[in-house]
């Protein structure tokens, strides 16, 4: 073929052209993919700072305290170390882990976990601790050996306050995730994680493959890009996605940390289906197939979740536990071979089961009612902003045994009474709250029979008429006038018609249909009297009593009519512990409280609950009425408590009974807890029960569950004990039958000697109220 | 001259007394323990440092946990009553003080204290007849 000389040329205008249109398209595709990266880069950083800000405040139980002198058995430290998930360290082990403990009978030896306190952080520290008789009689350091006057175990982790926007999360940082299961993730679903830089090409390239080939798009996705599939796109599987996918990757890791990518990852990832709840992040998934938090996963375990990822559904371990096994021993195999597990554990974790929980738990936290209690008193003291912007942690009151007391106790007993009583089962329900009568701490919170259960909070929001729990309130008053009444006053429980313009007569009734005469003040206390009672009230005046049920810490209006004086009132049973606090404390009002203290991330406290102190009434009166309520318990309706506590514990009480049985009340104090229950129906139907058949054994077997302290308060100054003839309410001496000595108000003392007294010694001083019991 | 040498005297004598009269231990006896707990003995040292260092949050936590050691301690109570009358709470002061008094016993120097502080506490909330009492309650246990 001839050159053609202008053909050439053309060749090279076409050329010049085609290369300059080239040029223009290939300049343009750039500046496209450049705004369409842009787009990209911001639309992931304001999505990964979002979702980063979700971190929930972490909500703690009270550290328990060890000092020399405590009242600890090892019994009890052992159960709480065992809430702690510490585990047994055999003898001959090294002792290298915090969270390992060793029982030789008297003698406990442990390594605690770090933890940063509002006042400080707490190293791990590896004890020795003696016990003698019910207390730690000595605590030293290991190594050493010198001795430790002070140290905190771990507070137990019990749930977490979730941001707005309700999504069902369990978020964990990074450093809470057991390493085993982020080796695992890596070595299985990613090995490259850390030297790529978001895609890792020969994975890309496998996957190219595959899809040229028509495989379909294939995995080969790193971390990074499955974390972008499931934070911000669809589930189309195109060639377009993909590439979107990438770019995104690449720019997530150009903005962010691996640690934050990794964290994000193990938050975000889909594991299931609870019904209609996605089950998002390893910590939930923990939650929901292990019921177990996220830290105490196990080898297998860890195994089995990262073995989900590729098909949660397929791979449910509660409808497909064959394949689930079959998956989880894959992986764990593929461990091995990459030499990240030895023979030993390779084995162990193979052989092991599933250990997958029956049902998955029902809510995310196992103290429900006690979270809703600090939910609350957070949002009355704090901005919702603070508390959700924020990772803080918050330290609680909440004292796990305690928890569990309470819980055993209503479990056992309510079918126990079902069954007693032929009621059916499952109608009744209850609630206990149980504090500390000197600080106001709340150490215990159950909202209802079945404690794990996050419905209606019966402790905090079930609004019931008190009864007989008032009646206290009218001795007190009585009792604040030492001029007018005291122990030794006489009542009158004779028919009483109370007569008051626009309401129908009123004639109260007691609860065995008879009137009893004249009866000594803390009889009609301790066998409730309404009768007499309601005259003594009446004397008083209605608004005298109600004005010192609020000095003792009820906010609720309180009915002005005479009725109240029985109970008409109606509290919940956080009301009534707060009722009951006063009393115990010896007559100072401090305000429930189930928050110690907040903390930012970095330790910092954000505001302290400080002890808030308020005298409500004078310790003298305090000192009495709780002599008169210990009466209630040693020989009055409350007797009962005598199965379940020893008659050193002196403890202080009251049943509470409403019309036709509805409300069946405890609420008492001892040395060291003040507790209310309540026992009755939802649906305000009669049970049948009084307080002393109902509430009374819920809190006797609570109470011995705690191997509570005596209650003996210390004695005012202006108190006298004085010897009195039960018989005439005068004076006495070793002359008389039944001389009993009852403390009084020093100016109050009868003045004059009863007939008996000056007379020959005749016979021992009988107990006040067993001689009182038998008269009647 | 001689006047002047013994009102110079007079001055130098009453600066030294004033001077003394604000240190520690120019008490009748010197104060007791404020336990036999080391743990309890522990924390208050710490509460007192932190009211040295400026933190009285601080303080206040440490008697805090003191008193969950002891709950029925007077000593403590009383610490932490003169920490919130430090910090102006005066009522919190003046309950505090009542419930050390509660938890005193046969004490007659810890419930002298605690009534001065009580009359303190009064007297800054304007209750300035209440102070009197205080006081006066105050002298009867220093007798």
């Amino acid at each position: 073929m001839p050159r053609i000389p202008w053909k050439s040329a053309l060749t090279r205008l076409a050329d010049e052209v085609t290369w300059r249109r080239t040029r223009i398209a290939g300049l343009t595709l750039l500046l496209t993919l450049a705004a369409f990266a842009l787009y990209l880069d911001i639309a992931v950083r304001a999505q990964f700072e979002g979702k980063r800000w979700a971190l929930p405040a972490r909500v703690y139980a009270r550290p328990l305290e060890l000092f020399p002198g405590g009242r600890l058995s090892p019994e009890q430290l052992v159960s709480e170390i065992s809430l702690l998930r510490y585990r047994t360290v055999a003898s001959g082990d090294a002792w290298t882990e915090p969270g390992g403990f060793q029982r030789r009978r008297d003698e406990i030896e442990l390594v605690t976990r770090p933890f940063q306190f509002g006042d400080g952080t707490q190293p791990a520290l590896h004890l020795i601790l003696t016990f003698d008789d019910g207390r730690i009689e000595r605590i030293r350091r290991a190594d050493d050996g010198s001795e430790v006057t002070l140290a905190r175990l771990d507070p137990l982790h019990i749930g977490n306050i979730y941001p707005a926007h309700n999504e069902d999360r369990l978020l964990v940082r990074l450093g809470d995730v057991p390493p085993a299961l982020v080796e695992s993730l890596i070595a299985i679903e990613d090995r490259k994680f850390y030297q790529h830089h978001g895609v890792d090409p020969r994975g890309m390239g496998r996957a190219l493959v595959t899809t040229v080939s028509g495989g379909g798009v294939q995995g080969g996705s790193t971390l990074t890009q499955q974390l972008i599939k499931n934070f911000y796109l669809s589930s189309e599987r195109t060639l377009r996605r993909k590439f979107t996918e990438i770019l995104m990757a690449l720019l997530l890791e150009l903005h962010y940390s691996k640690d934050e990518i990794l964290e994000a990852y193990l938050n975000e990832v889909y594991l299931g289906q609870d019904g209609e709840r996605a089950v998002h992040g390893f910590g939930l998934a923990a939650q929901f197939y292990f019921a177990k938090p996220l830290e105490h996963l196990s080898l297998p375990e860890a195994a089995l979740l990262v073995g989900m990822l590729k098909g949660p559904g397929t791979y449910d371990p509660r409808r497909h536990p064959q394949r689930a096994l079959a998956r989880r021993n894959l992986v764990l195999s593929e461990l091995r071979r990459q030499e990240k597990l030895d023979d030993r554990q390779y084995l162990a974790a193979k052989t092991a089961p599933l250990g997958v929980a029956r049902q998955a738990p029902g809510s995310l936290t196992a103290y429900p009612a006690f979270i809703d209690l600090v939910h609350r008193q957070l949002r009355r003291d704090y901005d919702d902003a603070d508390l959700r912007s924020e990772g803080l942690r918050i330290l609680t009151t909440l004292d796990p045994l305690a928890q569990r007391a309470a819980e055993r106790a209503l479990a056992a007993r309510l079918p126990a009474l079902e069954k007693a009583r032929r009621l059916p089962a499952d109608s009744l329900q209850g609630a206990a709250v149980v504090g500390d009568p000197q600080n106001g701490e709340v150490h215990a919170v159950v909202g209802g029979r079945d404690p794990r259960f996050a419905g209606f909070n019966r402790a905090l929001d079930a609004r019931r008429q008190i009864g007989s729990l008032i009646k206290p309130v009218i001795y007190l008053t009585a009792l604040e006038q030492p001029e007018r009444y005291t122990l030794a006053t006489r009542l009158d429980d004779g028919p009483l018609t109370w007569q008051e313009r626009g309401i129908p007569d009123w004639q109260p009734q007691n609860y065995d249909k008879e009137f009893h005469g004249e009866v000594p003040l803390p009889l009609a206390l301790a066998q409730s009297y309404n009768v007499s009672s309601a005259r003594l009230g009446l004397e008083l005046g209605v608004p005298q009593v109600m004005a010192r049920a609020r000095a003792l810490g009820v906010e609720q209006p309180l009915p002005a009519y005479a009725s109240g004086l029985l109970g008409s009132a109606a509290l919940t049973p956080f009301e009534v512990t707060q009722m009951y606090q006063t009393l115990a404390s010896g007559g100072f009002r401090v305000p429930l409280r189930a928050i110690r203290a907040v903390l930012t991330p970095d330790g910092h406290p954000l505001q302290r609950y400080p002890l808030a102190v308020e005298q409500a009434i004078a310790p003298a009166p305090a000192y009495l009425i709780t002599h008169a309520l210990q009466g209630v318990v040693r020989a009055g309706t409350a007797k009962g408590i005598e199965r379940y506590l020893a008659p050193e514990i002196a403890a202080a009480g009251k049943t509470g009974t409403t019309d036709q049985l509805r409300d069946s009340w405890f609420a008492g104090y001892t040395g060291d807890r003040v507790a209310v229950v309540w026992v009755g129906r939802d649906d305000d139907a009669s049970t049948g029960l009084t307080g002393a058949s109902g509430a009374m054994t819920v809190w006797g077997m609570m109470l011995r569950d705690l191997n509570p302290e005596p209650l003996v308060p210390p004695q005012p100054d202006d108190i006298e004990p004085v010897l009195i003839d039960p018989a005439t309410g005068l004076r006495a001496d070793a002359g008389c039958a039944d001389a009993v000595e009852l403390p009084f108000i020093r100016g109050s003392e009868p003045a004059e000697s009863s007939p008996c007294a000056g007379q020959a010694p005749a016979g021992k001083v009988r107990n006040w109220f067993q001689r009182l019991f038998d008269r009647d | 001259m001689k006047y002047t040498a013994i009102r110079i005297a007079g001055l130098v004598g009453a600066a030294l007394l004033t001077a003394c009269a604000g240190l520690p231990g120019v008490d009748a006896e010197p104060a007791p323990p404020v336990s036999a707990n080391s743990a309890v003995v522990a924390l208050v040292d710490d509460a007192r440092s932190a009211v040295g260092a400026g933190k009285p949050d601080a303080a206040g936590a440490a008697l805090e946990r003191a008193l969950r050691i002891e709950p029925r301690n007077a000593a403590l109570w009383q610490e932490l009553a003169r920490l919130r009358l430090s910090q102006g709470q005066y009522q919190q002061a003046e309950s505090l003080a009542a419930r050390s008094n509660s938890y005193a016993g046969t004490d007659r120097r810890l419930r002298a204290l605690n009534w001065r502080l009580i009359g303190d506490a009064r007297n800054q909330l304007g209750d300035v007849r209440g102070a009197e009492l205080a006081y006066a309650r105050a002298d009867e246990f220093e007798r």
